[in-house]
């Protein structure tokens, strides 16, 4: 049996073992494996997944020379190599736009790279090289803080799966065609664009979230998304290209995720999806969605009323429902349109399924009480309702609850839970 | 085999699977813990076996009775679905709080079984465990051979690609190398070179006390000249190797000329030639790719003790020079000189023509 004391451990153990082990090492400790025995000498070197950082090279006070031997590090680990590389990540805040990057960027081209994570350091973007367009067995391409130019002949990234954008100078188009032209994406997340106008046409597009200004997204062809989340940044003349525009954003937006089962919406949603006018009846259940989380709802606009109110209406299956106000409270309290409670408020609609609601930021304006009544009176199996007050609430407090202890339940079981800070 | 297991079954009528080790030994264990191991489901629904002692289902080779234990322990706990995300980590966690050598053979078996999750959490655990250690504590944990050498650890990579790169380092290290090699013999040469010259002190007397000694004496004033010059100019060093070659065979053969010394012969041609040849090669110019930096990576602890080793040699023959010098005035003998330089590169070369016998 020879010395068991002294018997090699671990050297023996399968490739994909070692791999799996390497590839858990921050890359420095697993480059200088190389040193421990003849077995180590080079196994460090076929690990597919490469992720490099700040922490691959000491730091130093002089940032310049972190950047050198940051450069000089990652050039020596690709030189020294072998074998596919199937992920290649970069995150570094020194590191700024420089000529080495489209070398690697070339010789990662030509090793049937997969997936592509670059994050680079303020200062100036990096332009990324038209050799990355090459790389065809792209299934994750994630870039922060680049310029983004497809060249003119390029069709699309035919395997990419995720597309990950933020902030990422690119012409309108290029997105638009780049979303197109990529048949199996699955994942979309752009951050950070300004005044965007898009067309979205992704067949098989499960997960969209999008940040940023955007002046006009249409989902013109996303059958299969399950999630979205949206976050929109109304500038000054975003508002106004709204009041001139015509066309119903609900539908725009809402119009074709059948299949939906979570929405998150916010700042500034449910004013964009308001704008537009709406058909009186809307053919689209939205039989999925269990999860609606909408932020900074105006209460003293009726129109987002309505189309918060459209959303939940038409989800029978709704479970979780999260909503936080944004009211001005003195405009609030003018309370036009009351009676739309009492008159046009879709009568007999039970929501079957909905367990829990969380209201947040709520200043007591009559429209959000109303709201609130009409959601305890319609969910016979509601389990838990939070209430949690604006903070600049602090007189109407009292009489919110006044209020609230007058609502009837439609749910025996539920639990009102005024939360104070 | 009896189905539904998950149903309300009386503790009498549960059912085991029987496993075998790769020792011999049978155990038996329940049957949903079993199958909750991929490879044992696997056996058990395509060939049916494991359901009594006689048909035990052979486990692999690398899990032994010990390591099966364990593996069972885990799957007795992964397996009941009313465990909590919290419950499982913080079970995980404790389950792998074993010693090294029981953790790989953990993970050796699991990965034979295609328990993906241990294998996982077992290679996690294994990585952390690497994390941060330098070599030699990595190699005490897991009793790794230190089998590379010192000129291993140079050793250029091998070129399964013909990669054009690859052939480039190979060239670097080859270089290095070299130079490697040549300290190792300039150490052995000038060992026998002290040896060789305490023997010719009688002829180098005879041979002073007969012969020309000024021109000898000359030589040898020139020759310390031109070392002291060669001293403080390092980037001309290689001019005045070569000027220095050239008069140490003027007078060599000046030497061999008078005939009276017995068995003097310089240094032979070859070996000058691939002195110099190794200094030509030190001052081309340099590749992009900085040498030292290629050690860098290596070995930092290795650069160390080659960096110590030069400046020793460096310190033995400099501390030498003063008292060899006394002795030589005061016998007034004569010595081919032996001369050195250290170039930039911190690679050191000698060149010396000598007395040999």
């Amino acid at each position: 049996m020879g010395d068991v004391e002294t018997q090699d451990l671990i050297s023996d153990l399968p490739q994909s073992i070692i791999e799996s082990i390497l590839t858990r090492l921050p890359i420095r400790d697993a480059v200088r494996t190389s040193v421990l025995s003849t077995k180590w000498r080079y196994r460090w070197a076929s690990v597919t997944h490469l992720v490099f950082d700040d922490k691959c090279v000491p730091m130093y006070y002089d940032k310049g020379l972190l950047e050198i031997n940051l450069i000089k590090f990652i050039t020596r680990a690709l030189f020294l190599h072998q074998g596919p590389i199937h992920k290649f990540q970069l995150s570094t805040s020194y590191l700024q736009s420089c000529p080495d990057i489209d070398q690697w960027i070339l010789f990662l081209s030509r090793t049937d790279i997969k997936e592509l994570v670059l994050e680079l350091g303020e200062g100036e973007w990096f332009r990324v090289p038209s050799c990355l367009f090459n790389c065809k067995k792209l299934t994750r391409l994630e870039l922060t803080r680049c310029e983004f130019d497809p060249p003119l002949g390029f069709k699309g990234f035919l395997c990419l799966k995720s597309l990950n954008l933020y902030q990422v100078l690119v012409a309108p188009e290029a997105i638009e065609n780049l979303i197109s032209g990529c048949p199996l994406l699955e994942s979309l997340s752009l951050s950070y664009f300004d005044s965007l106008v898009l067309n979205i046409r992704a067949p098989n597009l499960k997960y969209l979230c999008l940040e940023g200004e955007f002046k006009d997204i249409c989902l013109e062809n996303t059958p299969l998304l399950v999630a979205m989340s949206v976050a929109m940044y109304i500038t000054d003349d975003i508002a106004e290209h709204f009041e001139q525009s015509s066309s119903c954003n609900f539908i725009k937006f809402l119009g074709g995720v059948p299949r939906l089962e979570r929405l998150i919406g916010h700042i500034y949603f449910t004013k964009y999806l308001s704008i537009g006018d709406y058909p009186r009846r809307l053919p689209i259940t939205y039989s999925y969605l269990k999860i609606i989380e909408l932020y900074q709802v105006s209460f003293e606009d009726m129109k987002e009323i309505l189309v918060v109110l459209r959303l939940i209406t038409n989800s029978p299956n709704l479970k979780e429902l999260q909503i936080s106000g944004s009211s001005n409270t003195l405009a609030a309290m003018e309370a036009p349109d009351l009676d739309f409670w009492i008159e046009e408020c879709p009568k007999d609609c039970t929501f079957e399924k909905l367990q829990i609601v969380k209201m947040t930021d709520m200043s007591g304006v009559p429209h959000e009480m109303e709201f609130i009544k009409f959601l305890l009176a319609n969910s016979p199996v509601l389990e838990m309702m939070s209430i949690t007050p604006c903070v600049y609430v602090m007189d109407g407090r009292l009489s919110m609850l006044i209020e609230l202890l007058r609502f009837r339940r439609a749910s025996a079981q539920a639990e009102i839970l005024f939360i104070r800070d | 085999m009896s189905e539904g297991s998950m149903a309300v079954v009386k503790p009498e009528m549960k059912s085991y699977i029987w496993l075998q080790t790769a020792d011999g030994s049978i155990q038996q264990v329940e049957e949903e813990v079993a199958m909750f191991c991929p490879m044992i489901c696997q056996e058990i629904l395509q060939t049916g076996m494991g359901s009594s002692k006689n048909y035990a289902i052979s486990l692999p080779q690398r899990v032994n009775p010990a390591t099966l234990g364990l593996i069972l322990d885990y799957c007795r706990f992964h397996q009941v679905p009313g465990h909590s995300n919290k419950e499982r980590k913080t079970f995980d966690e404790k389950f792998i709080r074993i010693d090294t050598k029981k953790l790989c053979e953990l993970t050796s078996a699991a990965d034979s079984l295609q328990l993906k999750p241990l294998v996982d959490l077992t290679s996690r655990a294994l990585a952390r465990i690497i994390e941060g250690k330098t070599p030699e504590e990595i190699r005490e944990t897991f009793h790794l051979p230190d089998d590379l050498t010192e000129e291993e650890k140079l050793e250029p990579l091998r070129n399964i690609t013909d990669d054009p790169r690859i052939r480039l380092l190979n060239r670097l290290y080859a270089r290095k190398r070299k130079e490697l090699e040549e300290r190792e013999k300039l150490k052995n040469v000038e060992v026998e070179e002290e040896h060789v010259d305490e023997r010719s002190v009688d002829d180098l007397l005879s041979f002073i006390n007969g012969a020309d000694g000024d021109s000898k004496a000359r030589s040898s004033k020139t020759k310390k000249k031109n070392r002291r010059r060669k001293d403080q100019s390092k980037e001309s060093s290689s001019n005045n190797l070569n000027e220095n070659h050239k008069k140490e065979m003027d007078t060599c053969s000046s030497a061999s000329q008078n005939g009276e010394v017995k068995g003097v012969f310089i240094a032979s041609p070859a070996k000058i030639s691939k002195l110099q040849e190794s200094m030509s090669a030190t001052h081309s110019p340099k590749p992009e790719f900085d040498d030292m930096d290629i050690d860098d990576d290596l070995d930092p602890a290795m650069k160390e003790e080659l960096d110590r080793e030069v400046e020793d040699f460096a310190r033995r023959l400099n501390s030498d020079w003063p008292e060899r010098m006394q002795e030589i005035l005061s016998r007034g003998q004569e010595r081919r000189l032996v001369s050195l330089s250290v170039n930039g590169n911190g690679s050191l070369c000698k060149y010396s023509g000598m007395d040999q016998r």
